[in-house]
């Protein structure tokens, strides 16, 4: 095997670049939420960096500002509503794509991803213009429904995945003590099945609060979801006041990892 | 053995509602699935069915309803020659597809970090890849406003250091949307490779050494063909999202800066020409769609001509 002869040098050098590289991604993944965080304490009332002086004052204030604390409202509720609908009508339909047993069982956990791969503008967009065909104006559920419609296949996919691993003699074992299909599931199954719920619940709850290509088209004109009340704050204020709306919400998304890594474990989250 | 559960005559109380789902469940049917079903099909397909119809119709809307339609294939003509959309599309795929190589370029030494890394570098990995995930798209790209605007920490640390003696624009620009854009799909790119190559074998690594491979050729011959399936879903994923994002071109290229994206947001929202947008929405899945597929053709392609090569 002389094309695999070994030259020290160039693995090392060429080792050496792409490790730099991987370090320099690193870098860059986690230098905007660090920076965000260090200005959201700033005692100044323009964004500059670096930042002088230390004061929670941001923090006070967005729970002050009524825009902000009803766009969290509403996400929140979206946030609920999308994760509640996600897991009532997904889970059902991942037991099928897993376990169904006819013809078309294919086909149907295709149909069920389609929408996933739509780009959400172009989903948003349809809804609107079809809830507009039909006399339905923008609302918090207009917009729960679009984004269910959106991200329901995140929670098949991970229920799905964990259904096929799981074992099926464990409710053949439950049949055979005398559990009705019914108890079986309620009892064995969904207990197991638990730990992919909540992944799955995570990601949809955030897709819920924080989507902007579907919300932007579907929200009610009353009703601002946070992200969208956040553009405009965005683009026409230069205060450290964004800064500290982010630095909560990264609070919240470290909360959300240290859920998934207690329950399943970092590495389980790809499904 | 599947021994029947009647065969041991347990006296199991029941309620009504539970023998009612034992019927539904013993059949391993299609039911339990139908309501997801129906919810896509009323929520997805007619919509889609009706913008593709409103993209090919002469439509009014009055108070937010449509009313009176007419097929027609003028928006549809006029889209196609106006030479707005041929900038706007072009400037979108741009930015998408250098956005994509760049995903590619970063993320996968990221991902042979976690193959070769033990399991403290694969949990940081990990924690930086889904952190940004679950951090809201407008915080990351105002995080990149901070950085790059003209007071950021690019501009200062240029400034002291004194390599430029002005401020440079950088917020408003190709570059900023770019850099933002890299950046907010970057773990997109990541987590399909770790996936991929958290299944290797280590034994393939090891063997591929004992037969005298350095480590750059076991990653050039044996790690790099196997992932390239993994390659191609990422980067497509991050192709979709990345050609139709409206986030980080609103805020970071100005108030200017059209992709295919603001383009449709503007077209609903603020000059309400609902034709048009239809027509722009129908271009920017087709257009999603022929990439994706080439990007796939292309997978496959690569996958047979390294199986042949090897042969």
């Amino acid at each position: 095997m002389r094309r695999f002869a070994n030259n020290a040098g160039a693995d090392l050098l060429g080792r050496g670049i792409i490790y730099a590289l991987a370090v320099f991604s690193l870098l860059i993944l986690l230098l905007p939420a660090v920076i965000v965080v260090m200005i959201s304490f700033d005692t100044r009332s323009f964004v500059s960096f670096p930042p002088q002086g230390f004061t929670l004052d941001w923090y006070r204030q967005v729970f002050q500002q009524d825009a902000l604390v009803d766009g969290m409202v509403v996400s929140l509720r979206v946030g609920l509503t999308v994760t509640g609908l996600c897991i009532l009508l997904g889970v059902p339909t991942a037991l099928v794509c897993a376990r169904g047993q006819f013809r078309g069982v294919g086909a149907l956990s295709l149909f069920i991803l389609v929408p996933h791969m739509v780009p959400g503008i172009v989903l948003g967009v349809a809804v609107l213009f079809a809830g507009a065909d039909m006399g339905i104006g923008p609302s918090v559920w207009l917009q729960s429904i679009a984004i269910t419609a959106f991200v329901m296949a995140v929670m098949v996919r991970t229920v799905t995945s964990r259904l096929q691993r799981l074992d099926p003699k464990l409710e053949e074992a439950a049949a055979n003590l005398g559990a009705t299909p019914w108890q079986a599931l309620r009892t064995v199954t969904f207990p197991l099945l638990l730990p992919a719920v909540l992944a799955g619940s995570v990601f949809t709850f955030v897709e819920g609060f924080d989507n902007v290509s579907v919300a932007i088209f579907t929200h009610g004109f009353r009703d601002r979801p946070l992200p969208v009340e956040l553009i405009a704050l965005v683009s026409t204020t230069n205060t450290p006041l964004v800064a500290a709306v982010s630095g909560v919400q990264i609070l919240l998304a470290l909360l959300a990892l240290l859920a998934i890594s207690r329950t399943i474990g970092l590495d389980r989250v790809n499904g | 053995m599947n021994v029947s559960a009647s065969s041991f005559p347990l006296p199991t109380p029941r309620s009504r509602w539970g023998s009612i789902l034992d019927k539904l469940l013993s059949g391993q049917g299609l039911w339990p699935a139908v309501p997801a079903i129906v919810v896509l099909i009323v929520v997805a397909v007619i919509p889609f069915f009706l913008l593709l119809s409103l993209g090919f119709a002469d439509f009014r809307v009055a108070q937010g309803r449509i009313v009176e339609r007419s097929f027609s294939l003028g928006f549809v003509t006029s889209a196609l020659a106006d030479p707005l959309y041929h900038v706007t599309f072009q400037r979108s795929l741009t930015l998408a597809l250098s956005t994509m190589t760049l995903c590619v370029v970063l993320g996968y030494p990221v991902a042979y970090l976690y193959l070769t890394g033990g399991p403290r570098i694969r949990k940081l990995i990990l924690f930086l890849t889904i952190v940004p995930l679950l951090t809201s798209g407008i915080v990351r790209t105002y995080a990149w406003m901070v950085i790059l605007g003209a007071r950021g920490i690019v501009n200062t640390a240029l400034l002291s250091l004194g390599v430029i003696d002005r401020p440079l624009r950088i917020m408003n620009t190709h570059w900023a949307v770019l850099i933002g854009m890299v950046q907010i799909h970057l773990p997109v790119m990541i987590l399909p490779l770790i996936a991929v190559m958290s299944r290797y074998d280590r034994y393939l690594d090891e063997a591929s050494e004992n037969l005298g491979a350095s480590k750059l050729a076991t990653l050039w011959h044996v790690i790099l063909p196997l992932s390239v399936p993994a390659i191609g879903a990422g980067a497509g994923l991050v192709f979709v999202l990345s050609y139709t994002t409206f986030v980080v071109p609103q805020l970071l290229g100005g108030g200017n800066y059209l992709n295919a994206a603001t383009m449709i947001y503007e077209q609903v929202v603020y000059s309400l020409e609902w034709n048009r947008a239809a027509v722009s929405a129908l271009l920017l899945m087709l257009s999603c769609l022929v990439v994706l597929s080439t990007i796939a053709i292309l997978t496959n392609l690569f996958c047979r001509w390294t199986r042949e090569a090897q042969r």
